[in-house]
C-alpha cells in the first residue's frame, strides 16, 4: 500500500508526458488523414535543440522551452511546403512512404551532424528530489508535467474557442465542403502540421533534462505515442490524453504488481481488446475507422 | 665531376626515402581484405561505432608495426548492420560482392546470430570479437569463432568476484548474502543473468530475492525499484544495454533505494563511459566487468603481451586523445590481434587450415591484448579461464581497475555503498 502515491504520481509524470506527445500527433491525423511516422524524429530534434543551447549557448532547458515553440512553428510550416504540401492529397501509401522517409533521413543527419553518442543534458539542479506524502519525484519531471498539462490545455482552448481552431475543426469534418465555404485548407493543413510538430518539439526539450539525447531518442516514446492515438480514437484529442495515462497506469502498475517484462503485453493486450470491441478507439466516431478517420 | 657527385648523392636520398618506406610498411605485399560489420546507424550504433573504431586502430598498427596479415596489407569492406536482418543481407553482400573470405563483428547478441548464419551458408569465416550470447558457438557451424567469452563466462566471473571479493568485505559468507538479478531482456541480459543465478545458487547458496527482466527502451523503472526496496537485497545483479542504466541508477537516487553492491557485466550500461558523462560523481559506486581499465598493472603481462598492450594503447591514445580504452575499442582490437595471429599461423584463409591454425593456438593468460591468453575449443570459443576479465568501478566519474587485485593498483571503494550523499 505504502507504494501507492509512488505509482500514482509516476502515473501522472510519464502519463503527460505521452500525452503532450499523443496530441500533436493525433491533432495532425484528425485534420490532416496523415499518420506522421517521423513525429519520433522531431521530438529527438527538440532534445538536440535542448541540449545544444545548453551546451553552446548556456541556456537553461526552460529558456529553450518557451524559444522552441516559435522555432518549431517555423520548423514545421517549412517542413509543410517542402515535403508534406506535395503528398497532402496522395494516396495513403504515399503519405506513409514519405513520412517513413522524412523519419529515416532525420535520423541519419542527426546521426551525421552529431553522432551516434547519446548526450546529457545536466543542469545544476538535476539531482534535485522533492519528496511529499511518501512520492519522490524530480525537479525535471515536475516541470515536464506542469509544462504538458499547460501546452495540451492551451491547444484545447485553441482548438475550441479560437477561429482558426474552428476552421481547423471543420476542415477535419468535412474538407471539401470546407473548401466550398471559402476556407483555406492548405492553410489549415499548414497550421495544423505547425502546430503538432510545435508540440512535439516542445515534449522534446522537456524530455532533454530527464533523457539521456541521441539519434533514436524518439522512438522509445513515440511508439508509445502511436498506441495512444489510436487507442483513443483516431484524431480524437482528449481521447488521446486519456489514452496516455491509461497507457502510463498500465505500464507502472503492471509492472509493480505482475512484472516489468509483462508490461508492453499489458497495454497492447488492452490495445487489442479495446479495437475489437470498439474498432474506432475508446472514444473515436463510431464507422471512423472504415473512412480512416 | 660535380654532376656525377651531385647524382650519387640524389641517388642515395632516394635509395634512402624508399628504404625507410619499405621498414616502415614491413615490406608488406598486396592487400589481405575482411568484411567488418557493424551497427552504424540505430539503437545500436554507439557501441557499433566503437567497435568499428577498434578496429581500425588495430588495422593500421598491423600494418604499420606488425606486418600485416600474411606479409599483406590488411584491409576492410565494412557494412552496416543495423538489425539481424540487414547483418545478413550485409554478410551476403560483404561474401557475395565484396569477395571476403572472412567477416568479423557484429558485438551485439542481437546481430551475430543472424550475420553468422548468413556466413556460413557464404562457407565464408565468421570472427566475432564480442557478442556473448552462448548460443552463437552451440550450432555445431565449423565457420564460426569467438575471441571473447560468452554470457555464460560473464555471469561466472560475477558470481567469483561477489563471492570472492564482495562477500569477504561486506564481511558475510557468501551463502549469507541475499541477491536480487535485474537484466534487460535481450540474450545477452538473459544469458549472463541466468549464468550468474545457476552458479550463485548451487555453488554458494546466495539467497535470491528477485529477478525481474525489462526493455532496454523502457521509459521508467520506479516501479521495478520499488519492488526491489521491498526485497532488500545486499547486492543488485544488473545487467543493462544502454541508457537503461542511467535511467535505473537516477531513478534509485530519486527512491534512496540503498543497496550494498551493484555488479554489471560488459561493455554497454554501466560499463559504457556514458554513464559517468551523464552522471558525473553521482555515478560513484557500481562494478562493472570489463577488459582492463586505469590501474592495471600492464608489466604482469608476458612480454609480448606487454608490447601488443602499450603500442595498442598508444595507438588509441594517438587516436581519440584518452589514455582510457572504451570497451568497444578493447574487444574489437583483441580480437582482430587474435584473428592476424591465427592467419599468419595458417597462411591461408582455406577453412580447413585455418580452423587448424586456431584449434592449434595455445597462449598463455597474459599474452594478448587486454591480458587475454587464447585456447580455443571444438566449439569455436575461446576458453573463459584464457580470456582474463577485469572488475572495474565508477569512482569519481571514470572507470577504475579494483579486481583481481594482484594486477591493479586500485581498490574498491564504498563496499558497502552507504548513502546516496556520502559516495564522494
Amino acid at each position: 500500500m505504502h507504494a501507492i502515491p509512488q505509482l500514482i504520481v509516476s502515473t501522472l509524470l510519464l502519463g503527460a508526458i505521452y500525452a503532450l506527445i499523443a496530441v500533436g500527433l493525433t491533432l495532425i491525423f484528425g485534420v490532416m488523414r496523415v499518420v506522421n511516422f517521423a513525429h519520433g524524429e522531431f521530438l529527438m530534434l527538440g532534445m538536440y535543440l535542448a541540449f545544444g543551447a545548453w551546451a553552446l549557448l548556456n541556456f537553461d532547458p526552460y529558456v529553450t522551452f518557451v524559444l522552441s515553440l516559435p522555432i518549431y512553428l517555423a520548423v514545421g510550416w517549412a517542413s509543410y511546403r517542402v515535403v508534406m504540401r506535395p503528398i497532402v492529397h496522395a494516396s495513403h501509401n504515399v503519405q506513409v512512404f514519405t513520412t517513413v522517409g522524412l523519419s529515416i533521413a532525420l535520423q541519419n543527419v542527426a546521426l551525421v551532424l552529431w553522432t551516434a553518442d547519446a548526450r546529457f543534458l545536466r543542469t545544476d539542479y538535476y539531482a534535485v528530489v522533492v519528496r511529499i506524502f511518501g512520492a519522490a519525484f524530480n525537479v525535471a519531471q515536475i516541470v515536464a508535467f506542469g509544462a504538458s498539462v499547460a501546452l495540451t490545455a492551451a491547444l484545447f482552448a485553441f482548438m475550441r474557442w479560437s477561429y482558426t481552431g474552428k476552421v481547423m475543426r471543420a476542415t477535419a469534418q468535412d474538407r471539401q465542403a470546407s473548401a466550398l465555404m471559402g476556407i483555406d485548407t492548405d492553410r489549415v493543413y499548414a497550421i495544423t502540421w505547425a502546430v503538432g510538430i510545435a508540440c512535439v518539439g516542445a515534449a522534446g526539450v522537456l524530455l532533454a533534462p530527464i533523457y539521456p539525447v541521441y539519434p533514436t531518442a524518439g522512438l522509445q516514446f513515440v511508439l508509445i505515442a502511436y498506441v495512444a492515438v489510436v487507442l483513443g480514437g483516431l484524431g480524437n484529442m482528449a481521447g488521446a490524453v486519456i489514452a496516455a495515462l491509461v497507457i502510463a497506469a498500465v505500464e507502472v502498475f503492471g509492472s509493480y504488481v505482475i512484472g516489468t517484462s509483462w508490461k508492453e503485453v499489458l497495454y497492447l493486450l488492452l490495445f487489442i481488446t479495446v479495437l475489437v470491441v470498439r474498432p474506432a478507439g475508446l472514444f473515436g466516431q463510431r464507422g471512423a475507422e472504415m473512412v480512416g478517420m | 665531376m660535380r654532376n656525377m657527385k651531385w647524382a650519387v648523392v640524389v641517388g642515395l636520398v632516394v635509395l634512402g626515402l624508399g628504404a625507410g618506406a619499405v621498414q616502415g610498411q614491413q615490406q608488406l605485399s598486396g592487400e589481405y581484405k575482411i568484411g567488418v560489420l557493424e551497427p552504424l546507424t540505430g539503437n545500436l550504433a554507439v557501441q557499433g561505432r566503437l567497435h568499428l573504431e577498434g578496429y581500425e586502430i588495430m588495422r593500421d598498427l598491423i600494418n604499420s608495426k606488425f606486418g600485416g596479415v600474411m606479409g599483406k596489407k590488411l584491409v576492410f569492406a565494412t557494412g552496416d548492420a543495423v538489425d539481424p536482418t540487414v547483418a545478413a543481407s550485409e554478410a551476403t553482400r560483404l561474401a557475395t560482392r565484396e569477395g571476403v573470405k572472412i567477416i568479423t563483428g557484429t558485438f551485439s547478441s542481437t546481430l551475430c546470430g543472424a550475420a553468422s548464419e548468413a556466413a556460413s551458408r557464404q562457407n565464408v569465416i565468421y570472427w566475432e570479437t564480442s557478442c556473448v550470447d552462448p548460443r552463437l558457438t552451440r550450432r555445431n557451424l565449423k565457420n564460426v569463432f569467438r575471441t571473447e567469452i560468452d554470457g555464460t563466462g560473464f555471469g561466472w566471473y560475477n558470481i567469483e568476484f561477489i563471492a570472492k571479493h564482495l562477500a569477504h568485505r561486506l564481511g558475510k559468507k557468501p551463502n549469507e548474502l541475499k541477491i536480487a538479478y535485474l537484466s534487460e531482456d535481450s540474450s545477452y541480459g538473459q544469458s549472463v543473468t541466468e549464468s550468474a543465478r545457476q552458479r550463485a545458487k548451487e555453488e554458494f547458496g546466495m539467497q535470491e530475492v528477485g529477478l525481474e527482466y525489462y526493455t532496454f527502451t523502457t521509459n521508467d523503472l520506479t516501479a521495478v525499484i520499488l519492488k526491489l526496496k521491498n526485497a532488500n537485497p545486499d547486492i543488485l545483479h544488473h545487467i543493462a544495454r544502454d541508457q537503461d542504466a542511467i535511467l535505473f541508477w537516477r531513478q534509485a537516487r530519486e527512491q534512496n533505494f540503498q543497496v550494498k553492491a551493484v555488479v554489471h557485466a560488459g561493455a554497454t550500461g554501466y560499463g559504457n563511459p556514458g554513464f559517468g558523462k551523464a552522471l558525473g560523481n553521482d555515478s560513484n559506486g557500481p562494478f562493472a566487468l570489463l577488459e582492463p581499465g586505469p590501474g592495471v598493472i600492464i608489466d604482469k603481462f608476458r612480454p609480448e603481451g606487454q608490447k601488443i598492450e602499450r603500442a595498442f594503447r598508444e595507438a588509441v591514445k594517438a587516436k581519440t586523445g584518452s589514455d582510457v580504452l572504451a570497451g568497444g575499442h578493447q574487444l574489437a582490437g583483441g580480437g582482430l590481434w587474435v584473428l592476424k595471429l591465427v592467419l599468419d599461423a595458417a597462411k591461408t584463409d582455406e577453412l580447413d587450415k585455418f580452423r587448424a591454425a586456431v584449434m592449434s593456438l595455445d597462449l598463455p593468460v597474459g599474452s594478448a591484448v587486454n591480458g587475454w591468453g587464447v585456447k580455443f575449443d571444438e566449439t569455436g570459443q575461446n576458453s573463459n579461464a584464457r580470456v582474463q576479465h577485469y572488475m572495474l568501478q565508477w569512482q569519481n566519474g571514470q572507470l577504475v581497475t579494483v579486481w583481481p587485485e594482484e594486477f591493479t593498483t586500485n581498490r574498491g571503494k564504498w563496499i558497502p555503498l552507504g548513502p546516496w550523499d556520502q559516495r564522494k
